[in-house]
């Protein structure tokens, strides 16, 4: 048996850590761990960016809160850049890129809380929309 | 036993340069990467870099993985490659790599990361790798 949590967020100044703690029309979804789940079996990211600003980065996310048994956890999971077109030209569309972990192995603690948070470091590229989804097992 | 997750990050800005990750975005003195405690197996890492694309050019780019945290010595591993022809506009995303490695490690010893551009100078790439341990 399986189940899962997905979070969303914008991310939109760099070296930051924003909790993500959205979920479109859902605003506040529960970041508490469901009973009898005690890992975490699979993690599912992915990341846009708009490019606004000329850079480089790299995406993580940080995995805590008191449900996590082993410390916060963070893992890479995507990189952005962009150099940013002449003025009125035109820029192709950049599909973000989405990284699975199949088998990711954490140990978590139910019916405690968790906390996901997102983070880009390198150097500013405009705004990024992160998604993040959770997949508990036992 | 479970997994834990080590991760650091930083600037590459010159080719052929060997520049050591050291900071983890908002945390810019996270301090040595250690083997934690009853940790032996280096499972594999998980790596991604982006490029300003500033330099009509390409290179790859590869990580070194050193340091006493290694019984067996420093590890090479080719983490991808980036070209352009013109550095006048570009817009990139890509998805991180999980590379299996299964290499022992010695719990509190400091492992060293460091990511280096090979081939020509793309630019200014930022690196991000995780340590997956097991």
């Amino acid at each position: 048996m399986a189940r899962t949590i997905t979070v969303e967020g914008d991310v939109n100044a760099v070296d930051t850590r924003v909790l993500l703690t959205g979920q479109g029309s859902v605003s506040a979804p529960s970041l508490v761990v469901p009973a009898g789940m005690t890992k975490i079996k699979k993690i599912i990211m992915t990341a846009a960016a708009d490019g606004l600003a000329a850079g480089e980065a790299v995406c993580f996310i940080r995995l805590g809160g008191n449900a996590v048994l082993g410390g916060e956890q963070t893992i890479m999971f995507g990189g952005e850049d962009s150099a940013t077109v002449q003025a009125g030209s035109d820029a192709a569309p950049s599909l973000g890129s989405l990284f699975m972990i199949d088998d990711a192995d954490i140990d978590v603690r139910p019916v405690d809380t968790i906390s996901i948070a997102g983070e880009f470091a390198g150097v500013d590229v405009g705004d990024t929309a992160f998604a993040v989804t959770l997949i508990y097992g036992k | 036993m479970a997994k834990l997750y080590r991760s650091r990050e930083g600037q590459v800005t010159a080719v052929d340069t060997k520049s050591q990750l050291t900071t983890l975005g908002s945390e810019t003195a996270p301090g040595p990467l250690l083997v934690p405690s009853s940790i032996r197996t280096l499972k594999a890492i998980i790596a991604v870099f982006a490029t300003d694309s500033s330099v009509a050019a390409d290179g790859n780019i590869i990580v070194r993985i050193e340091g006493p945290g290694l019984p067996e010595g420093p590890e090479t591993i080719a983490i991808g490659s980036h070209g352009v022809a013109v550095a006048t506009g570009g817009h990139g995303s890509r998805s991180a790599k999980r590379f299996e490695l299964d290499i022992p490690v010695t719990s509190g010893n400091e492992i060293l990361i460091f990511a280096e551009n090979v081939g020509e100078d793309v630019g200014t790439e930022t690196v991000g790798v995780t340590l997956e341990f097991v």
